[in-house]
């Protein structure tokens, strides 16, 4: 009965291949089939994209974003779009792999597992990045704000990372399951508040130009989550896709 | 179903004891606080059942590395007996916060860290409730709770340490804190005493129900086992 | 009048007893409406367990 519940801890000595070259190459593979398969359908990125343009709508009569407002909320209107566009597209790119069952076939490969988790963390991570890109001139455009700011393209693709790092795990989670399409929200969000906590706080602070002091401790917060958060998820994923 | 054990029986009257002169001493030995009146008697329980949620926290993510590495059932209904004892309690720690921080703040709800966090506790515990529902299978069901435990468990201290970035007002009671924290107040020998003793009142509470919800989940299982052989 | 004075001077906590019995009703409350789950819970898996062995040793 134990026996049946742990192939991994038998299959792991010759899959486990710490050879690095093959490894970057599983991991490249991942991402490349996630990248032509997009290219193709181009379906979770105008989605994220759509969705993401509709949330700022919202928020624009929502919130009557006018000049003195947006100063101070125009970081919170960007991390709640990213995180809405990311959980869909998250749900999105596992789901697609469920329902064709190209996890399965994915499995079956001879590669490292975790190689499986970098390849499709990192193409959720490039889809987040595409979406981010073409959100932000839209908004500055929108509301006549400058957002090209280094500080705040470094809080974006930390926050990112973390949020896509953790976002993966669970969402290949939540798609085993019966209830997967709102449960990708309800397991993700609570984990990463200390993301939008550090996220928000940095953006804001780099956009009014605040002293580098003041933002190094959301820096630091946000830096450690993404280190714990990768590596935890890099030793359990095996766990998540083990059948 | 097995006889209850000996040892549990004991655990059990010691509850039962240590519960009844732990309230005796917060009603009776403890000095009303000279500033917040009889509200701050709240205190003594309001912590301790939080203790008992970060307790079960530590617990289910014990009880979740255990199972990812053994694969025995036993710890998975460990770490579901410790999330849904740490549920009820944790909802009791918040709702009295809640109560405690009206007299003294003037405001039922506020951001402070610990609040936030066990806040957030509560909706981690109550997603990893919710993701068990969603899978039938039960080999499944235990490592994505594990996993979940885990994953929760580890960012607790973040959530903390996030919200603390913002500006405290909750009380620091033990150690130097924020002077100008409101509601703070120094514990008399007395109150120390009642305080100590209702956190190790609580951390009995907390070891015999725990129990009892692993017996109940074993024999929830037998249940099911037997069900699935009859319909067969 | 050294009654009086003590009177005005003397310092009395605020009256919050309707918040401390709010919390320890809060209290008692949700871990009795807990232990009861847990009792009903056991009874009625007790009683699903005596069925169903009842059902077994029929069908043999």
């Amino acid at each position: 009965m134990e026996d049946q519940s742990l192939p991994l801890a038998k299959t792991r000595p010759e899959t486990r291949v710490r050879n690095g070259a093959a490894f970057f190459s599983a991991v490249r593979a991942v991402i490349w089939k996630d990248l032509a398969a997009e290219l193709r359908s181009r379906e979770v990125l105008s989605a994220m994209l759509v969705f993401s343009l509709l949330v700022i709508l919202i928020f624009n009569f929502a919130l009557e974003l006018d000049a003195a407002t947006r100063s101070t909320v125009t970081a919170g209107v960007l991390w709640v779009t990213f995180a809405f566009a990311g959980t869909l597209g998250l749900n999105r790119s596992m789901a697609m792999e469920k329902d064709r069952g190209c996890l399965d076939g994915l499995l079956l490969a001879p590669v490292d597992r975790s190689a499986i988790y970098f390849g499709k963390a990192i193409g959720n991570l490039i889809f987040m990045f595409i979406v981010e890109l073409i959100v932000l001139p839209v908004y500055s455009i929108l509301y006549n704000t400058n957002l090209f700011n280094p500080g705040l393209l470094l809080v974006i693709v930390l926050g990112s990372i973390g949020y896509v790092a953790v976002g993966t795990l669970l969402a290949s989670m939540a798609v085993q399951t019966r209830t997967r399409d709102i449960l990708l929200p309800i397991l993700l969000f609570p984990i990463t508040i200390p993301i939008f906590v550090g996220a928000v706080k940095a953006s804001t602070a780099f956009l009014q130009a605040f002293p580098m002091a003041e933002i190094w401790p959301y820096l630091n917060l946000l830096i450690v989550y993404d280190v714990i958060f990768t590596a935890v998820a890099y030793m359990i994923f095996d766990f998540v896709v083990e059948e | 179903m097995e006889t209850k054990p000996r040892l549990l029986t004991i655990i059990d009257t010691i509850a039962v004891i240590l519960m009844i002169i732990a309230t005796g001493m917060v009603f009776f030995y403890a000095p009303t606080e000279a500033v917040m009146g009889n509200a701050q008697k709240v205190f003594y329980f309001h912590v301790a059942t939080a203790w008992v949620g970060m307790l079960s926290f530590i617990v289910a993510a014990i009880a979740g590395i255990a199972y990812l590495r053994s694969s025995d059932r036993k710890w998975d209904r460990l770490g579901l007996a410790s999330v849904e004892i740490g549920i009820a309690f944790i909802f009791i720690a918040t709702v009295t916060g809640s109560i405690w921080a009206k007299p003294i703040w003037n405001t039922w709800w506020t951001w402070d860290p610990r609040l936030t966090t066990v806040t957030i506790m509560e909706l981690i515990y109550l997603a990893y409730m919710m993701l068990r529902s969603g899978i039938e299978d039960p080999d499944r069901r235990a490592r994505f709770g594990a996993v979940y435990a885990i994953i929760g468990a580890i960012s607790v201290p973040l959530t903390f340490f996030s919200a603390r970035l913002y500006r405290t007002i909750h009380p620091v009671v033990i150690g130097s804190g924020d002077p100008s924290a409101q509601g703070t107040f120094d514990m008399t020998p007395r109150m120390l005493q009642t305080f100590m003793f209702s956190l190790v009142t609580f951390s009995v509470i907390f070891v015999s129900l725990l129990w009892h919800r692993v017996r109940l989940g074993k024999l929830a299982e037998k249940v099911e086992q037997l069900k699935l052989k009859v319909m067969a | 009048m050294q009654t009086v004075m003590n009177l005005l001077l003397q310092e009395s906590p605020p009256n919050t007893d309707a918040y401390m019995v709010a919390g320890y009703i809060v209290i008692f409350g949700v871990m009795l409406i807990y232990l009861v789950s847990l009792v009903i819970r056991q009874r009625s898996l007790s009683k699903d367990l005596e069925l169903l062995e009842d059902l077994e040793s029929g069908k043999k």
